[in-house]
């Protein structure tokens, strides 16, 4: 009885690899008839509110690049692989991509420490990476197939601050940095720097942590300075509990800061002490949309019954950037196409116009300044921004 | 200003000391750090925000969450903590302190997902002030409840048989069962009490600092923890002094010298008073008999 059921199990096993082996073959098959696309991004954790909506962009892109065709004839695949804002994650999930799905370019991550560890393996690899929200510095710098499709902070913030100092008159700000967070220990200093250009004086600057709860002294020694305006440059979280203990204080401070506070949590978390009292910039708005963007937004609400926000918009983006140069050069091989996405100019995007200057930074254009008005984010004031 | 800082310490420091009651009251009966605790104020926290958003009124999500963290403390002594006691080492009751704490926090996670929610205003954010000082309602009311508890835990253990029981268990386990006293009765007690003030410790802070996820135990009862040391580990008084202590040297560490060294300040004076005095600020000298 047991050696006739070892010799079932070895059968069972036998005819298992056989199968998977001519499984795995037919998928090699399929690789070279459709062009794959791998998604970048967290579906849970703390950096999740920038992966969904970025991942519902992706899709979308690919469903209507597919109904009109697909990319020179082949059909388009999008893998979805959720990276849970980890960088060991991210850097397995790309091993996957490149190696096993074989995937002409990885579209992601919003984060820019992540997209660093992705597109080292990228560029090692020559498949092209198009980041849809790494702002910090030192990302395109890895290679020549390291792209990104956001608004930049160095080209942002002199805008910002101009609107600052001459539309609202706040001369003195008062500046937080979360001191274990990369995004808000990067862009601090280009804050700083710009306000002083400009003729500002910080009256204040002072630090808390991401994660931490309890901002009371902060604050109370935030009442004693006497600021026009907090410059904060940390993520949505603790920008809502910052405005809830100032609120609690009775303080009466706007705070403004960049895309890191773009996440619907803000408002939730908020409530009313956010309420018009919260500016940041970005590069996305659904307010006053351009033709694209219209269609855009009409499209995205019908396929999901919510509204777009900047990740769905700069993925969406993209993806449809990358299918561009794809058809340009008749090539779905990333060593070719990777030329002609460098020299997109003025392509007008879902997300406003990008082009890519000579070291392949993106410049978009307009600047959208953002608030929270009933719970939801509302434009406050649009500027273009020259492109050299 | 300095008033205001020393205020906002106070607040803090009292959801520390709700929490490093209940470290400390276990700690005294069977010597065990129930690593657990952080989650089980993590938890009221969550039942709180549950009750709150189903609409019913913040003390009695307070109540709400006080009786099932209670219920929480006892199944977790029932399941993870009795089984090993007496039987194996204290250590292994630790290391199943630490497993109870990582699937509880997992669990939530899971529940719950790990981005922060946050109370809905349920207590008037309203100020006055007081001289120079500025005083909210709901640091007002914050401030109260914690006196309540801690005033009406100290009556318990002073006045009730319950709390006699109490402290002739954490004198002499063996005895006071030889004397008659369920002592498996009052360890569960013990554990109801301390994980109700650490629900009510939850629900405040989602009060007052809006912020819940299920992770926030870990820190949470790493500071409190800290405190019932300060204070004197096993010592009842000594972890309500310690847990203000702790908050306020935090709040001026930050307000004073530096919010980069928050916990660095705050953990440096705990070293320093345990080299002076290691015991605690209200510890008993143990003096062993040969």
């Amino acid at each position: 009885m047991r050696f006739k059921n070892k010799v079932r199990w070895a059968l069972l096993l036998s005819l298992v690899l056989l199968v998977t082996m001519v499984v795995g073959c037919g998928n090699k098959q399929d690789s070279e008839e459709v062009i794959k696309l791998g998604f970048l991004g967290a579906k849970t954790g703390d950096v999740a509110n920038y992966g969904i909506p970025g991942e519902k962009g992706m899709k979308m892109a690919i469903d209507e690049l597919n109904a009109q065709g697909g990319i020179l004839g082949k059909k388009v695949e999008g893998i979805y692989e959720d990276n849970k804002g980890d960088s060991k994650e991210i850097n397995l999930i790309a091993q996957k991509y490149i190696t096993r799905d074989k995937v002409v370019a990885m579209v992601g991550d919003p984060c820019t420490g992540l997209t660093k560890v992705a597109a080292d393996i990228a560029q090692k690899n020559q498949v092209v990476i198009f980041s849809a929200g790494a702002t910090g510095a030192g990302v395109v710098e890895i290679g020549n197939y390291v792209f990104r499709n956001t608004m930049l902070d160095t080209v942002a913030v002199p805008v910002v601050v101009d609107w600052m100092l001459k539309d609202k008159h706040w001369k003195k700000a008062a500046i937080i940095t979360s001191i274990d967070n990369g995004y808000s220990t990067a862009l601090t200093p280009i804050f700083k720097e710009e306000l002083k250009k400009q003729g500002a004086t910080i009256v204040l600057e002072d630090t808390i942590k991401d994660k931490e709860t309890d901002f009371s002294a902060q604050i109370t020694k935030l009442k004693g300075a006497n600021a026009d305006v907090l410059v904060f440059t940390g993520y949505y979280t603790e920008a809502a509990l910052i405005m809830k203990e100032a609120q609690k204080q009775g303080l009466n401070i706007s705070l403004i800061g960049g895309d890191g506070l773009y996440g619907q949590d803000l408002a939730k978390l908020g409530g009313d002490a956010v309420e018009e009292k919260v500016i940041l910039y970005c590069g996305f708005s659904t307010d006053q949309p351009s033709p694209e963007t219209a269609k855009f937004l009409e499209n995205y609400r019908k396929k999901y019954n919510e509204e777009p926000d900047m990740f769905s918009a700069q993925y969406y983006d993209a993806v449809m950037i990358l299918a561009q140069a794809m058809e340009a050069t008749g090539s779905s091989d990333p060593k070719v196409f990777k030329d002609e996405l460098a020299k997109v100019k003025n392509y007008p995007g879902v997300s406003g116009q990008t082009s890519f200057r000579a070291d392949r930074e993106p410049i978009k254009s307009p600047v959208f300044l953002l608030t929270i008005k009933d719970g939801a984010f509302a434009l406050v004031d649009k500027i273009p921004v020259k492109t050299e | 200003m300095f008033l205001e800082q020393l205020l906002n310490g106070i607040t803090l420091g009292s959801t520390y000391a709700l929490i490093a009651l209940g470290y400390t009251m276990v700690y005294g009966i069977i010597q065990l750090i129930n690593f657990a605790h952080g989650e089980v104020y993590m938890i009221g926290a969550f039942v709180g925000l549950f009750l709150v958003a189903m609409g019913a009124n913040i003390f009695l999500a307070l109540l709400g969450a006080m009786l099932f963290c209670m219920l929480l403390g006892m199944t977790i002594e029932r399941v993870a903590y009795r089984p090993l006691r007496g039987k194996s080492s204290r250590l292994s009751a630790l290391i199943s302190a630490i497993g109870v704490s990582i699937f509880l926090s997992t669990l939530m996670a899971l529940l719950a997902q790990t981005n922060t929610r946050s109370y809905p205003e349920v207590i008037s954010n309203r100020t006055f002030n007081l001289g120079s000082l500025e005083l909210s309602v709901l640091q007002i009311s914050i401030l109260a409840v914690a006196a309540i508890l801690m005033i009406g835990l100290q009556l318990m253990i002073q006045h009730t048989r319950l709390g006699k029981a109490m402290r002739a268990s954490s004198q002499d386990l063996d005895a006071s069962y030889l004397m008659g006293i369920n002592v498996n009765r009052i360890i569960s007690a013990t554990f109801a009490i301390g994980s109700a003030l650490a629900a009510a410790g939850g629900v405040m802070v989602g009060v007052y600092y809006h912020a819940v996820w299920p992770y926030m135990g870990m820190m949470a009862g790493l500071k409190a923890f800290a405190a019932a040391i300060l204070g004197g580990i096993g010592s009842i008084p000594g972890a309500m002094v310690g847990g203000i202590t702790l908050g306020v040297l935090e709040i001026m560490g930050v307000a004073y010298i530096s919010p980069s060294y928050k916990d660095a300040i705050a953990f440096g004076i705990l070293i320093i008073v345990l080299l002076i005095r290691p015991q605690g600020l209200f510890g008993k000298k143990i003096v062993k008999k040969v």
